[in-house]
């Protein structure tokens, strides 16, 4: 028993693990899933494999509150067939925005799964049914690698769109997600950091891509840029009659 | 042998339903028969202490025995009724006068398969009709077999008349003559009780009736005196073909056909309720819910077969599960579809069974499904579109389901646009299967909304003479000046889109009543 040389299964059983579906080599793009769906931007299409927000994979978003994510996934939500399911949203979608957005109102439906256990079992019904889309919003208590973990195998089963948004702490952890962003409105928009993406090896610092914002939400003019205009146009115009007056004749 | 005479048919009118139906609580009739007597409430069979009348469209259509001795009558109107008894008015409901009639037809079931139920318009009067012919053998003949019914009768709360014929009309005209049942009654002695009965008791057809006495007729035998001297035609160039119908039922007169009995008008087989109810015992103490599971789906199955050789199918379960101590505990199944297949509510079942451990040691589990409705009855929405967008809520209702039976019914939900000026107002939340508004009205479509609205507005602090939320904020866009809501809480407000330090856009207004500023809205 002894004669058996400790290196043979170890040698095997790392082939064997590198043979697995769920282990990650690097820049290797074998394992990975091909389907994706637009992002609705060049810039971020562009930085992702397939050109697209990965379908039946997991997407982590991390940020800060409430970051321009509709922003970000309408027009995926936009491309992609079947509902939008939001789990636990930090606050409640306002119809008239998503009517606005030509979302259809009868695709978006809202799961209130307060606690951790509820949460992660509606998140693996939901994506095991591919029901289109998925975003939840991670509960208050922190959720472990097995947990995330277990979200993720959920995803890859199903077909559908689904991230899971987490607050800028947890970027430090590690997670088993596909795809793990970074998002913050900047000035300039909205700035997204793909700072780990499966299958695709990064060499340097990732560049944060910035998405451009809608242009209702700039000011159109400042207000003291308003004041000035106003000022100038006061002086240069000249004062013109209110309406002109016609004398009423009287019968002679 | 004509069939059709050898018929016996038994009506019992139940003469005082409009107000004693009043007090019909719903419980299964058979606990209520049990108790007999004292359940019975106090305006019962008019032996109350204060007169009372029961109303329909204004008119008095029953009045208690007090009532009646004050001078009340049927048909006169509410006013009038009082001022001469000052007696209470109750409102006629229908709905119960039938659920009392469908808990004693359960009752007659005993006797006779063949009962049918007949109500009066004009007499405001219901009874239950029972064909007896073919039940008397068992129960010893016609007059062992009417003493039992009406002895079983008498112990509900109901007063009743009973009349006994060789048709069912004629039955029911019958009862309101006061004849005892001897046994020895034939259809010449039916005919000679129908002769006397006056002709005010076919009220259902006021014009024939009126027609009548203004020819002379009186009593039910001078027409058939007529019928017997010409013919029935001549009713029925009068009367028209309704009525003579009618007339045909009560003497039994053959119209047109040489063979009557290939005629015969078939008589209604009664169908009692029927529901689901099936139990299992276990050998041993059940502690866990993985053990619970193959009598769960064996119990399930059972009913899916009961549910489909009936074409059924069924929405809402019931789990009862027992312990040796006659501890109890009830678990409800619901699901949005209904379903005739055991799959779904054997998931269900199963979560709920997991969100709640077993209070107890388990030895029955027992299942019921009362409510079961025909497959027929399920409707589908005509919609052209869906073949484009294919995969809507329907395609998910077993996720669905799965979601409501752990988080329960409102925690999924969908939103919809209700028509205000007051954007919280307009955010409806819906039930998935409700259809939500999406018609946006120009005002909102062309103002810049957030995606994400705040249950209640935030108050944005001052502070440095700057407004103050998380950061400080910055108006950019704005002011949209919203007021509504009036009538009920006034609301003036001016909206704005603000910047915040972090570059968030965020939705803010000035309220113009109590000169505050608010968060409202977060453009995501």
């Amino acid at each position: 028993m002894n004669e058996i040389s400790p290196e043979t299964p170890s040698t095997a059983s790392l082939e064997q693990l590198l043979l697995r579906d769920d282990m990650w080599m690097g820049h290797s793009q074998r394992f990975t899933t091909r389907a994706a769906v637009e992002t609705g931007y060049e810039q971020l299409n562009a930085s992702l494999l397939n050109r697209g927000w990965p379908l039946g994979s997991l997407v982590e978003v991390c940020q800060q509150g409430m970051q321009g994510e509709w922003q970000l996934f309408t027009p995926a939500l936009l491309a992609l067939p079947g509902l939008v399911v939001l789990v636990n949203p930090p606050a409640a979608p306002f119809s008239q925005a998503f009517i606005q957005a030509g979302i259809d109102l009868e695709r978006l439906v809202v799961v209130a799964a307060a606690g951790k256990k509820h949460f992660i079992s509606c998140f693996i019904e939901l994506c095991r049914a591919s029901v289109g889309a998925v975003l939840a919003w991670q509960p208050q208590e922190t959720m472990s690698y097995t947990e995330l973990r277990k979200c993720q195998l959920a995803a890859a089963e199903g077909t559908g769109l689904s991230v899971v948004f987490r607050p800028v702490a947890m970027q430090q952890q590690s997670s088993p997600a596909t795809l793990r962003l970074y998002a913050r409105l900047a000035s300039s928009g909205l700035e997204i950091t793909v700072f780990k993406q499966k299958g695709h090896l990064q060499t340097q610092q990732a560049k944060p891509i910035v998405l451009p914002l809608p242009a209702q939400w700039k000011a159109a003019t400042p207000h003291a840029a308003l004041m000035q205009k106003s000022a100038g146009a006061k002086t240069d115009s000249k004062p013109q009659p209110l309406a002109s007056v016609i004398p009423l004749r009287g019968k002679t | 042998m004509n069939e059709s005479n050898s018929r016996l048919w038994l009506a019992i009118r139940f003469f005082d339903l409009p107000l004693t139906a009043l007090s019909f609580t719903g419980q299964s009739f058979t606990e209520l028969s049990l108790t007999s007597r004292p359940l019975t409430t106090s305006n019962l069979d008019g032996d109350t202490d204060k007169p009372q009348v029961v109303i329909q469209k204004k008119r008095v259509i029953f009045a208690n025995s007090l009532a009646q001795q004050a001078g009340v009558q049927p048909g006169m109107d509410i006013t009038t009724a009082q001022l001469l008894s000052g007696c209470e008015v109750l409102p006629r409901d229908e709905t119960k006068e039938q659920s009392v009639l469908h808990a004693l037809s359960e009752q007659c079931y005993q006797f006779s398969p063949y009962i049918e139920r007949y109500s009066s318009e004009a007499l405001a009067q219901s009874g239950l009709l029972l064909e007896i012919s073919t039940c008397l053998k068992l129960f010893g003949g016609i007059h062992a077999l009417c003493e039992k019914i009406i002895t079983q009768l008498a112990q509900t709360p109901y007063g009743f008349n009973y009349g006994l014929a060789h048709s069912a009309p004629a039955a029911w005209y019958l009862s309101f003559a006061d004849y005892a049942i001897n046994g020895t009654e034939s259809k010449a002695l039916f005919i000679e009780r129908l002769n006397a009965l006056p002709i005010a008791l076919l009220g259902d057809y006021p014009k024939a009736v009126e027609a009548l006495r203004k020819t002379g007729f009186n009593t039910l035998g001078d027409i058939a005196t007529q019928i017997n001297a010409k013919s029935i035609s001549s009713f029925k160039k009068r009367l028209g073909a309704e009525f003579t119908d009618l007339l045909c039922d009560i003497y039994a007169i053959d119209q047109n056909f040489q063979q009557a009995a290939l005629f015969e008008t078939p008589r209604n087989n009664y169908r009692p309720v029927e529901w689901f109810a099936a139990e299992i015992q276990f050998e041993y103490p059940v502690t866990l819910v993985a053990q619970l599971e193959p009598a769960i789906e064996s119990l399930l199955q059972q009913l899916s077969t009961y549910l489909r050789k009936r074409q059924q199918q069924c929405q809402s379960i019931e789990w009862r599960i027992a312990d040796i101590y006659h501890h109890q505990e009830l678990i409800q199944v619901h699901s949005d579809e209904p379903q005739s297949h055991w799959q779904l509510l054997y998931d269900l079942s199963l979560i709920q069974f997991n969100n709640k451990a077993l209070p107890f040691e388990v030895d029955t589990l027992k299942l019921v499904c009362e409510q079961a409705m025909p497959l027929q009855q399920r409707s589908q929405v005509l919609d052209f579109e869906q073949r484009r967008r294919k995969s809507t809520l329907q395609d998910f209702t077993v996720t669905i389901a799965k979601l409501k039976a752990r988080l329960g019914d409102g925690a999924v939900y969908k939103l919809g646009y209700r028509d205000s000026r007051v954007p919280e107002i307009t955010n409806a939340i819906l039930a998935l299967a409700e259809k939500c508004n999406q018609q946006l009205p120009d005002v909102h479509l062309k103002s810049l909304r957030p995606t994400w609205l705040l249950t209640t507005p935030e108050l944005i602090e001052q502070r440095h003479e700057r407004l103050y939320w998380h950061g400080y904020l910055t108006p950019l866009v704005g002011p949209e000046r919203v007021i509504g809501d009036w009538w009920q809480k006034p609301v003036a407000r001016d909206y704005f889109l603000a910047q915040r330090q972090d570059h968030l856009p965020v939705w803010i207004f000035f309220d113009l009543y109590n000169k505050q500023w608010y968060v409202h809205g977060v453009f995501a």
